[in-house]
């Protein structure tokens, strides 16, 4: 027999809970939250999710006094989630580095994201931060399912002179990408597939390194840029997964392969894997970040940060593609600090240095090298 | 059930570094291969759907592509990194070593 794939199809009717998302008390509405998530976890939350705004809202877990609020939780190397309290907000540091890495990285983004852009943690409403480490057993993975980010351990389960990756919590930029997933959920919705999904991973990793770089109170020239620092092991030739800097070259390594990121449209790659390349094509607006972030010098989210955090805010849409991004940044910078500003200039210049014209179109200068081609002027 | 060949990728993840392998049956320890063909049947893996992800993609979870040779057919299966069968997650859970493995070795 053919194994059922979709739960929530196959047992529960649709309507049932679409009825029970409507008209159910808001106990009702917690009880088949809290039955779902028992028996089926994770997807058919997302699902749920995805079906019933409302019930989705309701189950959202926020700070009772609107400030912020971590849990942190050990899930005890299996694959349930959350698992256990390892800290609650106000705690004193537990004895797990992990647990501790995970507590003071959310506090960090929450504070960068309070302080510098007024944002009240994830959704704008003092969205508790969850997170769940010790994930699973040799978990070289970490990840935002929707509700609360979720950290493995790396390849722990392995020989110590065989192991390429740490603890995913090692780095605090890894902590603010994932955050950052989730305020990208609420605000711009990126679809997660190609360019739009490339701008998902490219915010993430912009708002990761600048958590980092607030944490260290480095400015732009002084920041590695670097996403994931720390986080591979002497065993790998590499200084972390990608760099915003130098997309590319960030590793190269007999095991893990090379670091397949372009810094330019003209190496844009064409995949279907890893939805069609989203942690591969965001190093063409993360480099124009950089670029743009370093014209403006000083600290980098005073201004490229905060120019780009309106944008995902206020501007940007599920299937924004990198040229309405480019346009987008730029205009938000014109609104911000002026037209014809400094600001909106290095916005401008930086888009330029990754082959988007600002106001133009992507298109046609292919089509045009293309037509020179054709006709055997090049 | 009899199989010949599984071909094994994995893509995606914060860190997106690709874990690949083309196991051949018969390289497998005895117990490994049992337990494979043993998973192999209670999916009814030649059955399976080409495609088990969600229509939203989870930021950051891996994806899978499982290819499984046999003499007379052959089907690719793509899912997600939390299948809610838990066969599937345990054939994931041990192709995974065995790639790691074949990697490392490499
Ligand atoms: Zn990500």
């Amino acid at each position: 027999m053919r194994p059922c794939f979709h739960p929530i199809e196959c047992v529960i009717p649709e309507h049932m809970l679409e009825s029970i998302a409507t008209h159910g008390t808001s106990a009702q509405r917690q009880a088949a939250l809290n039955n779902i998530r028992v028996v089926y976890q994770l997807r058919a939350e997302r699902a749920m999710r995805a079906s019933f705004k409302g019930l989705f809202d309701s189950a959202i877990p926020r700070a009772i006094n609107n400030e912020k609020e971590r849990v942190i939780y050990d899930a005890m190397r299996r694959d349930v989630l959350p698992g256990t309290v390892a800290r609650r907000e106000g705690d004193a540091p537990s004895s797990d580095p992990a647990v501790n890495e995970a507590y003071d990285g959310g506090g960090a983004t929450y504070d960068l994201f309070m302080k510098e852009f007024g944002r009240n943690s994830i959704d704008n409403r003092a969205m508790r931060l969850n997170a769940s480490v010790h994930y699973r057993t040799g978990y070289d993975n970490a990840f935002w399912d929707g509700a609360q980010m979720v950290y493995g351990d790396g390849d722990e389960d392995l020989p110590t002179d065989e192991r390429l990756f740490n603890r995913f919590t090692i780095a605090v930029d890894i902590i603010g990408h994932e955050l950052t997933h989730g305020v990208t959920q609420f605000e711009a919705k990126l679809v997660y597939s190609q360019q739009s999904g490339a701008l998902n991973e490219h915010m993430s990793d912009v708002f990761g390194s600048l958590v980092k770089q607030y944490q260290l109170q480095q400015s732009a020239s002084e920041a590695d840029w670097i996403i994931g620092g720390g986080l591979l092991t002497e065993n790998v030739n590499g200084i972390g997964v990608r760099s915003m800097k130098t997309p590319g070259a960030a590793y190269d390594d007999p095991v893990l392969g090379k670091d397949p990121q372009p810094a330019h449209m003209k190496d844009y790659v064409n995949t279907v894997s890893d939805n069609g390349g989203v942690h591969i094509n965001s190093g063409i607006p993360n480099h124009a970040f950089y670029l743009a972030a370093l014209e403006i010098g000083g600290y980098a989210w005073k201004k490229a940060g905060r120019i780009w955090y309106t944008a995902l805010r206020d501007k940007l849409s599920e299937n924004s593609d990198f040229q309405q991004c480019a346009d987008l940044t730029h205009q938000t910078a014109g609104e911000l600090f002026g037209n014809g500003s400094l600001e909106q200039q290095a916005v401008k210049n930086g888009w330029a240095g990754v082959g988007l014209t600002v106001g133009g179109d992507a298109e046609p200068k292919g089509c045009f090298e293309a037509a020179l081609r054709f006709i055997g002027a090049t | 059930m009899e199989v010949e060949r599984i071909k094994f990728e994995r893509t995606g993840g914060f860190a997106n570094m690709r874990i690949a392998a083309d196991l051949d049956v018969r390289d497998l320890s005895d117990e490994q291969a049992v337990t494979l063909k043993e998973l192999l049947d209670e999916l009814d893996f030649p059955e399976l759907p080409a495609k088990l992800t969600s229509s939203e993609p989870i930021p950051d979870e891996f994806t899978y592509t499982i290819t499984v040779e046999a003499e007379k057919w052959q089907h690719t299966v793509i899912t997600g990194d939390t299948p809610e069968d838990e066969k599937m997650q345990e054939l994931l859970g041990l192709l995974n070593g065995l790639a790691r493995k074949q990697m490392r070795k490499q």
